[in-house]
């Protein structure tokens, strides 16, 4: 069995004459923290829409967990977890209630459904509110119950957009020791995030998307052997996409 | 800006500013919409215009006929013409304090541009006076199309003075920023009592009630027969409203005293009016900005559950709350049914849209059975075919009643079923459910409480029309299929019209497609009840026994009715999986 968990081939996607991804091609293994980073409107969200099959490609084909997400959708969504990066929930359920819809939808043994809800609701520090309705719950707590309806079914894939927007420090905390656990336990973990702190000290490989194509695959240090003797992620990220003359700009202005 | 800078900030240019911002964006909006937009808001600005002159017109008309000498020998009219200022007057003040109350809602805590005024270097209160302009502006437009051309009529048929045209406009300027400031204070209570949000729903709810009730009051009112006693007794309550402690009949008094050139009683009457709504204005106006910038508002006042101690040994489940549902479905249905219920019964805003077919159905429940299954012979010239068809179609207006419940209801839950899902519908979208599972729950999830509340409803028909036994236990599959064909028609068209990017419900199903779904939805449910009931009607008049006709409509409904339910959905499917997709 492979150990590839999310790869894409020539993934591309079109709205109209704009071209949102051009023909990526990547790969996320078992045991992975991947972090996508690109500037605004590079087509990060684009990407992660096709790989949990919320988008079409034009062309192109994404495989998660071996399985084909678009002629095999049930397989490839049942293996994986989403966390958007709105946390756009049903507002008139209670937390409890959206977890156990989840788990449904997700087929998930009743009994398992039951024990998962609560340990996630005490791990993420839910449980006094968890029969509220999100209606009145802060942009943080949604997020929290949003990561909690990816993990109910323990995916093997995780795959989250921004993360940690709107989280206060231990919360964002919880979310990185989390996901370094989930890799450690053999699951792969694709993560957008704009926080290059967080990509350098988490992720074990980094892709970096511009203008809707990949324009750096690597770890770390293959990253910086790309970036021509550059030594922070910021340096490497502001050379591959064009940002570092705004860099310079802002010195002369200071 | 400086503090110093921004306190000298004066309020009226700020409010100026505000609201000729709002004018930029208004013209901006109308320069980028299609030509067909353009078009359609020139019409409407001209119909405003006409309906304006014709409602002078007409009023001019009538009042000049009432006040007509002839009448005056019939019935004596001067009270009630000498209250009309006041009646209009107090009606307009009453009118907008109640239709300011959601739009201030709507404004000031729903808005999301508060913040982002209340931190610019602006004066607060040009912030509230501008919102308050804004909020009452549509109403007050609306408001003047009705009192206006009355009002103004009153004074072209009595000959007042020139000066009583631009008072009378003065006046309800003043009255109505009156009213809006009291909306304002009373909008700030309520929300320290209830969410903003919870309040919106509620009123949505409420709105949609009221104005279904006072549409529908109408078919009752037309069977009310008035006599004299109780049409002098209704002119003699209209003139009371002139009683000399209101305000608002020192304003009426004040119109009529200037119209008719008494100028003591014009200047007091109009000046106590105009103080006394001026000083109504400032002083709300002063506490619903304090109250607003202080957060009072927003403190919730003792509304606030306390967290529930509950016994660590038995937490709740969800799974022991949810009503059982039969396990031959998968659980991805049954969630999902389940998921529907709990939201569209806790979503108030959704309820007063499920409340109309039930008042419509009561309504007409009720005019049936008055009617006492009788058809108008009107003038007896009608061949006596025709008159046993009506009258065994008459028979079978318990079915109509369910049917145009079950199709209201369904324009609702089945049209909208997938557009209700919003923004959270990528939590479907992600999860290993198949369309035909998707399209199954949304189905179920739309037939089973229409075809319930279609049989109550066809049960209570029954009994208030005190039709036979018979004809209620050939309604009862009617219903059951014809509801079911429903559901696919409805169904489908909410797949091809699906629109997830929503604040308000009321917008979930637009453009031509949800315009088309409507009339299609209609015209399957009439073609239903034709092919339904029409041979149950025709052969026995062509000498057959109602048995075999009702056995030929079952079999020619039942297959229309199975084939919409099949057939729509399944060509659909492949639409499902591209729900939210754009584009």
């Amino acid at each position: 069995m492979t150990d590839i968990l999310i790869e894409t081939l020539d993934l591309a996607k079109r709205f109209g004459d704009k071209v949102a991804v051009d023909k990526v091609n990547l790969q996320v293994r078992a045991g992975e923290i991947f972090g996508f980073l690109g500037p605004n409107g590079a087509g990060k969200t684009t990407t992660i829409k096709m790989i949990v099959g919320l988008l079409q490609p034009t062309s192109g084909a994404v495989r998660v967990a071996g399985h084909d997400v678009q002629t095999e959708p049930l397989a490839a969504k049942a293996a994986s977890g989403f966390v958007p990066d709105a946390p756009n929930l049903y507002t008139k359920l209670s937390a409890r209630e959206l977890l156990h819809f989840v788990g449904e939808l997700y087929d998930v043994e009743p009994v398992m459904v039951e024990r998962r809800i609560e340990e996630l609701l005490r791990l993420f520090d839910l449980t006094a509110a968890a029969d509220d309705l999100i209606d009145s719950y802060s942009h943080g707590m949604r997020q929290k119950v949003s990561l909690a309806a990816a993990l109910v079914h323990d995916p093997r894939v995780l795959v989250l957009d921004e993360p940690t927007v709107g989280l206060d420090p231990k919360s964002a905390r919880l979310i990185k020791d989390l996901l370094r656990q989930l890799a450690q336990r053999g699951a792969a973990v694709f993560l957008s995030t704009h926080i290059l702190e967080i990509a350098e000290r988490m992720c074990d490989r980094i892709g970096i998307i511009n203008r809707g194509a990949l324009v750096a695959v690597g770890t770390m240090d293959e990253l910086r052997a790309m970036g021509q003797g550059t030594s922070s992620l910021e340096d490497i990220f502001l050379s591959l996409t064009g940002g570092a003359e705004y860099a310079a700009i802002a010195q002369v202005l200071q | 800006m400086s503090r110093a800078a921004a306190s000298r900030v004066s309020v009226a240019s700020s409010t100026c500013k505000l609201l000729w911002l709002r004018v930029r964006i208004w013209a901006s909006v109308l320069r980028h919409a299609t030509l067909r937009r353009k078009i359609g808001t020139l019409v409407v600005a001209a119909l405003f215009v006409a309906l304006l002159a014709a409602a002078f017109t007409g009023s001019w008309a009538l009042l000049s006929f009432l006040r007509s000498p002839e009448l005056a020998q019939v019935v004596d009219l001067t009270l009630v013409l000498e209250a009309l200022p006041t009646i209009i007057l107090t009606g307009s003040f009453l009118t907008i304090l109640v239709t300011s109350f959601g739009v201030l809602l709507q404004s000031l805590y729903l808005a999301r541009d508060m913040d982002f005024l209340m931190a610019a270097p602006i004066p607060v209160r040009a912030v509230f006076i501008s919102k308050l302009i804004q909020a009452i502006l549509p109403n007050f437009t609306l408001l003047c199309l009705f009192s206006l051309p009355v009002l103004f009529g009153l004074g072209a048929s009595s000959g007042y003075h020139v000066l009583f045209y631009p008072l009378v406009i003065l006046l309800l300027v003043c009255m109505t920023l009156a009213a809006a400031g009291l909306s304002a204070v009373l909008v700030m209570g309520v929300v320290r009592l209830v969410p903003a949000r919870r309040v919106a729903e509620a009123l949505a709810a409420v709105g949609a009630a009221a104005s279904l009730i006072c549409s529908q009051s109408g078919n009752f009112t037309r069977n009310m027969t008035f006599d004299a006693g109780q049409t002098t007794q209704l002119m003699r309550l209209l003139s009371r409203a002139n009683a000399p402690w209101s305000p608002f009949a020192w304003a009426g008094r004040g119109l009529i005293g200037l119209g008719t050139g008494q100028g003591a009683s014009a200047a007091l009457g109009l000046g106590l009016t105009l103080v006394l709504a001026l000083a109504i204005f400032a002083v709300t106006l002063r506490a619903s900005e304090v109250l607003y910038h202080t957060g009072w508002s927003q403190m919730q006042a003792g509304t606030q559950r306390r967290p529930r101690a509950r016994p660590q040994a038995a937490p709740r489940t969800t799974a022991a709350r949810r009503p059982a549902l039969p396990p031959l479905l998968p659980r991805a249905v049954s969630a999902l049914i389940v998921k529907d219920a709990l939201v569209l019964r806790r979503d108030l805003r959704n309820l007063s849209q499920l409340m109309t077919p039930l008042i419509l159905g009561i309504v007409y429940a009720i005019m049936l059975a008055r009617s006492a299954g009788q058809v108008d012979p009107g003038r007896g010239e009608a061949p006596q075919w025709f008159m046993h068809s009506a009258s065994q179609m008459r028979a079978y207006g318990n079915i109509g009643i369910a049917l145009f419940i079950g199709w209201i209801m369904l324009s609702r839950l089945g049209m909208m079923a997938f557009s209700h899902e919003g923004r959270a519908y990528w939590l479907i979208k992600t999860a290993p459910v198949t369309p035909v599972r998707l399209m199954l729950a949304k189905a179920l999830a739309a037939y089973v409480p229409t075809l319930v509340i279609g049989e109550v409803f066809l049960a209570m028909a029954s009994l208030l029309q005190r039709a036979g036994a018979g004809v209620m236990l050939f309604g009862m599959p009617v219903v059951a299929l014809a509801v079911a064909g429903a559901v696919g028609v409805n169904l489908s068209f909410g797949v091809a019209g699906a629109n997830l990017e929503w604040e308000d419900p009321r917008h979930m199903v637009r453009g031509s497609v949800g315009c088309i779904g409507s009339f299609a939805g209609m015209a399957y449910m009439a073609l239903a009840a034709a092919f339904f009931i029409g041979p149950a009607v025709l052969v026995p008049s062509l000498g057959g026994s109602v048995g075999l006709g009702q056995a030929i409509g079952l079999v020619m409904g039942g297959v229309l009715a199975l084939v919409c339910a099949l057939l729509p959905p399944y060509l659909m499917l492949g639409r499902v999986r591209r729900i939210g997709e754009g584009g």
